[in-house]
């Protein structure tokens, strides 16, 4: 008798969710706030470096009953740098996946920390970017942002994004290296010289780039004006060039500043604080497209990364990028 | 009844005791099993640079009789700054252990790493020489 009772329960309670998963659960459309609304996303990635850009993508929207989009504006707490801008087109993703723009209004108005844009358009709803470009006076310092947006009928939202910390690091990217012409990297300038201009700047010159097809693993180096005179045949250094340079090879450190490609990979201030080369020799051979170097320089001044983006072995010559961290 | 369960328990006894009886291999101070082999050999040798990429510039001839380990490197290689991988043959261990970059700067000292056997009875000295490609 007991037993067929505990037998019972567990199908009574199976046909109970039975009927649970069986019912249909009916869509309904989600009833719309009766306000003003808006909502920001970050769109850029990685390290912020001084005249690089932040991105970010503000929506806003109201209902049809309470009036059209007047403005919109972005106040960041440190003044952007030229180039800082909200767009004056309202994006959204076409049937392939191309962003398709709308003209909303006359391109943006800045004035100190505030960049505004005027709607003329009648609209409800709209997608704006912001671009701003990190000014030299944010280095080092964290930067915060207040989207706002306004409606016709004087409602406002805002929606305040960050703090952002904007990196110590500089940035230079593309420099064209060749062998016995512009082969004279300066990290302090974060440029390359040929011989002549590399005597007048010898105090700054931490790296010569050179290309050897024999032996066939030399290829293409980047070694310290101070390596041993085997590491740099056939080169006479201008006079005064004789620093020594801490070089420390690095292979698939594809850093997506740098190399812009799909690689999610940042070198950080964090990266050169932390760096240890101490041991480092100070020549690297061998240089491959995609490896990079990490460098200290002699006068312990600077920590560096400099990334091969391409070489070529007829030319001798190849591209780097340089990111470089102040100590 | 309580016969049945008493011979059931006995039977479940007696291989927990005849388990229980017999010997492990015992282990060593790094918390690995000696065994019974008395292997004692590098079946393979890598040098490998701070980029994590090969700088040897063919195979590594390894001795077995001789015990010596002789690797070509690229030119230019930091020798300084090296991280050595053997690959023994089953069981055994090194010694002394590798724990990061090596230096092998010292071409004319070159490293001795010793090879110990499964059983740790066997301890078999290789030397690993170096020479820069030119």
């Amino acid at each position: 008798m007991k037993r067929k009772y505990i037998l019972n329960i567990p199908i009574l309670l199976a046909l109970l969710l039975l009927l649970n998963a069986c019912e249909e659960e009916k869509y309904a459309i989600p009833t719309t706030k009766d306000a003003l609304q808006n909502d920001v996303i970050k769109r850029s990635l990685g390290p912020n470096l001084v005249g690089q850009n932040i991105e970010f993508t503000y929506a806003m929207a109201l209902p049809e009953t309470r009036g059209k989009l007047e403005s919109a504006q972005v106040e960041a707490s440190i003044e952007g740098a030229t180039g800082t801008y909200l767009e004056n087109n309202s994006y959204s993703a076409g049937s392939n996946g191309a962003d398709v723009g709308v003209k909303i209004g006359e391109p943006s108005v800045t004035e100190g920390k505030i960049t505004k844009v005027t709607f003329s358009a009648d609209t409800m709803a709209a997608t704006l970017r912001y671009f701003y470009r990190i000014p030299e006076a944010a280095r080092g310092q964290s930067v915060t942002f207040k989207f706002t947006a306004n409606s016709s009928n004087g409602e406002t939202v805002s929606y305040s994004m960050g703090p952002y910390n904007i990196s110590k690091m500089d940035m230079k990217l593309d420099l064209a290296v060749k062998d016995g012409d512009a082969a004279y990297i300066s990290i302090e300038d974060m440029a390359v010289y040929n011989a002549a201009a590399a005597e007048a700047n010898a105090g700054k010159i931490d790296l010569v780039y050179l290309h050897r097809t024999t032996p066939t693993s030399f290829a293409h180096a980047l070694v310290a004006p101070a390596t041993d005179a085997q590491y740099r045949p056939g080169i006479t250094l201008p006079a005064g060039v004789n620093r020594n340079t801490k070089i420390n090879k690095v292979w698939a450190l594809r850093d997506q500043q740098l190399a812009r490609a799909q690689f999610g990979v940042f070198i950080d201030d964090l990266d050169f604080q932390q760096l240890n080369i101490a041991d480092a020799p100070n020549f690297a051979l061998n240089m491959r497209a995609e490896s990079g170097i990490w460098v200290e320089t002699a006068d312990g001044k600077y920590r560096a990364y400099v990334y091969v983006n391409s070489i070529n072995n007829t030319a001798k010559s190849a591209v780097i990028s340089i990111k470089r961290f102040t100590l | 009844m309580k016969k049945y369960i008493k011979i059931l328990f006995i039977c479940l006894l007696v291989p927990f005791v005849w388990i229980g009886c017999k010997e492990d291999f015992p282990i060593d101070e790094d918390g690995l099993l000696i065994t019974n082999r008395g292997q004692c050999y590098v079946s393979n040798f890598e040098l490998l640079g701070s980029d994590f990429q090969t700088v040897r510039s063919k195979n590594a001839v390894i001795d077995t009789v001789a015990q010596t380990i002789r690797v070509e490197v690229f030119f230019g290689t930091d020798l300084k700054n090296l991280y050595p991988q053997f690959s023994l043959v089953t069981d055994a261990k090194l010694d002394p252990k590798i724990t990061g970059k090596v230096d092998f700067s010292d071409l004319n000292s070159p490293k001795v790493y010793t090879v110990v056997s499964g059983n740790r009875k066997v301890r078999k000295p290789y030397t690993v020489y170096v020479t820069v490609q030119q």
